[in-house]
């Protein structure tokens, strides 16, 4: 449904992207997610055709949007990291005039109006002045108007970015409900675990590049590789630690307290043979499990670029 | 017939704001108080010499058209410079162009709205300016004219206040932008004629060029005056500041059609204004050739 090929955006000497690919496939709920300053709003403006990309295309139902923006916009919905309100606007007044933006008027853009009104909540608010709804109700009256025109792709740029867990979750189930209407969502976080529980597809981007894609389940899949093996071992600490910084598939080694965590990129089975080559050499191993993982603690690893702090782990 | 989505809901929010109701007391109460003090003055002379001047009279009209457009001038960068940094300040402008809006939709809902709450204020004035038809002398050809000017210069003055909002992030350095771009046309061209003046009486020079006084056809001030003088005769309004005028009439052409061939310049000038204002609207995704 949209395509992103090696997308570049230079500003002056930032490099906001850089060469950035991502899929999204029709009635994905796809999760954007990336620390402050990755480019996620650099990516969704250039989607959108607010911005002009350096180099690399942006394909919507394989329409490019260079050549083609006004049938791209037809079927893009947009709601922007700023939700822009008027003053002295009333908030069925707002959807109206968004409505003659794409050239419906009169009853059947009211009709429509109302309907979204209702789908996000806000149907007891159509005489309220836009400026004097609280922040969640602007949130989902900027829904309602990005999905004014029907469109069969729904672009979000951090939209859960200041609203209360109550209003988040109402948030959550509107966007399930878009998702059974058959849309396609894309939406922006800087948290992972947020978008976990709706999310079918995750992309997170780092620095311009996409540094991982794939399903939920994948992601899931990685949590296990992600945290840590925590060892613990009684008397023969020094020979457990000889073994571990020799072996190939240990990455880090930190000694805490009780224990020792191990970084190890295997899989079940390689921790299998590890065990028993720790017992086989003579340590004492009471203790051998994965530590519960989670998903910030993937994120954060994905998007760490400090590598010298796993090099001291290293020397320890 | 389609109304511009822009205007509709701009005039909507508008009618609904203090704004309007406040330029429209502002711009007649200064324009009232004028008139009516040059009134008082003129009948107090009456009663001191007993002798009524018809000319006075005809001063009046000269009087408070060139203080509506005085006003005018003022008043038009205001109430455009900020429409479309506006926009973008509020972060709608990036809503709109999501939308199936152009660029040049934006533009001329914003500068139909301008001219809109313009065209407001002129035919609020009506009431003060039919204070000169009391006594007589001027035609309602002569009023017809001097509207037409007023429109032309609006015209002008907005789309180079559009321009100045479309290119300027913010909205204070539209306006500035915009009154620059006021001064410019106005005080700037006079200047330079002001200028070449000087130094063509020097004694080595040899007497005034004429090419200044074609960078004239662009102030709108100019205009005014020389319709004014054709209406009253040379000396009224703004006389004393546009000595060039006199001139104008032995420049063969241009001079004998003087306020036709301005108004089309500076209508022209307009037009390049409002095209810069629409390719500064439009986002830097849209309208590029596919390499
Ligand atoms: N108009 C601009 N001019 C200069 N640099 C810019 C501009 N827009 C973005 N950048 C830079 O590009 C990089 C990516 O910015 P972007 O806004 O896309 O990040 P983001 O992922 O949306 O961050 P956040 O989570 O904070 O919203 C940043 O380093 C930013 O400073
Ligand atoms: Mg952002």
């Amino acid at each position: 449904m949209l395509r992103i090929e090696n997308l570049t955006k230079v500003f002056g000497r930032t490099v906001a992207l850089d060469g950035l690919n991502m899929t999204v496939e029709a009635g994905a709920l796809y999760g954007f997610v990336g620390p402050n300053g990755a480019g996620k709003t650099t990516t969704i403006k250039t989607v959108i055709g607010l911005l002009a990309p350096d180099d690399g295309r942006v394909l919507v139902n394989d329409i490019d949007v260079a050549k083609e923006p006004d049938r791209v916009m037809a079927r893009i919905g947009y709601v922007p990291d700023a939700f822009g309100v008027y003053d002295n606007l009333k908030v069925s007044e707002y959807m109206e005039f968004f409505a003659s933006c794409y050239g419906l008027a009169g009853l059947k853009a009211r009709k429509r109006g109302q309907m979204l009104l209702e789908q996000v909540g806000l149907d007891d608010k159509a005489d309220f002045y836009v400026e004097g709804l609280s922040r969640g109700m602007q949130q989902r009256l900027c829904l309602a108007r990005a999905l004014i025109h029907n469109p069969p792709v729904l672009i979000m740029d951090e939209p859960t970015a200041g609203l209360d867990p109550r209003t988040r979750y109402e948030f959550k189930e509107i966007l399930k409900e878009l998702r059974n209407q058959g849309k396609t969502v894309l939406i922006s976080s800087h948290i992972l675990s947020e978008l976990a529980e709706i999310c079918t597809d995750i992309g997170v981007i780092d620095q311009g590049r996409m540094v991982f894609e794939g399903s939920m389940e994948e992601i899931l899949a990685q949590i296990n590789v992600a945290s840590p093996l925590l060892i613990s071992v009684s008397g023969n600490r020094q020979k457990a630690l000889e073994l571990l910084r020799a072996h190939p598939e240990v990455e880090t080694v930190t000694i805490r307290e009780e224990e020792i965590a191990v970084g190890f990129s295997g899989d079940k089975r390689d921790e299998e043979t590890l065990l028993k080559q720790l017992v086989e050499a003579g340590v004492n191993v009471y203790g051998f499990v994965r530590e519960r993982g989670n998903l910030e603690s993937v994120f954060m690893q994905i998007t760490d670029h400090s590598g010298e702090e796993v090099v001291l782990l290293h020397e320890d | 017939m389609r109304i511009n989505p822009i205007y509709r809901q701009e005039s909507r929010a508008g009618a609904r704001s203090f704004k309007l109701p406040l330029i429209i007391l502002g711009f007649n109460s200064v324009l009232a108080v004028v008139a009516l003090l040059y009134m008082d003055s003129m009948i107090a002379q009456v009663r001191l010499t007993a002798e009524i001047q018809y000319s006075s009279f005809l001063g009046l009209y000269s009087f408070v058209t060139t203080m509506e457009f005085v006003l005018l001038l003022f008043v038009v960068p205001a109430l455009t410079a900020g429409a479309i940094s506006g926009e973008r300040e509020r972060q709608t402008l990036d809503l709109m162009l999501t939308t199936r809006l152009k660029a040049s939709d934006i533009v001329a809902g914003k500068l139909v709205q301008g001219l809109s709450t313009v065209f407001l204020l002129i035919v609020s004035s009506f009431p003060i300016l039919g204070l000169v038809f009391i006594y007589g002398g001027v035609t309602m050809a002569d009023v017809g004219l001097m509207l037409l000017c007023y429109v032309v210069t609006s015209v002008l003055l907005g789309s180079a206040g559009l321009f100045c909002s479309a290119a300027a992030r913010r909205s204070t350095r539209a306006t500035v932008a915009a009154y620059s771009v006021l001064v410019l046309l106005t005080a700037g061209t006079l200047m330079v004629n002001y200028l070449a003046e000087g130094l063509g009486t020097m004694p080595q020079g040899n007497g005034a060029a004429d090419w200044p006084l074609y960078l004239l056809l662009c102030n709108p001030a100019a205009t005014f005056q020389t319709i004014l003088n054709s209406q009253m005769g040379s000396g009224s309004g703004l006389t004393v500041i546009f000595p060039q005028l006199e001139r104008i009439t032995e420049i063969g052409f241009v001079g004998r059609y003087w306020w036709p061939v301005s108004m089309a310049v500076q209508l022209l000038m307009a037009a390049v204004f409002l095209w810069g204002a629409v390719r500064k609207t439009r986002p830097a995704g849209r309208g590029r050739r596919p390499r």
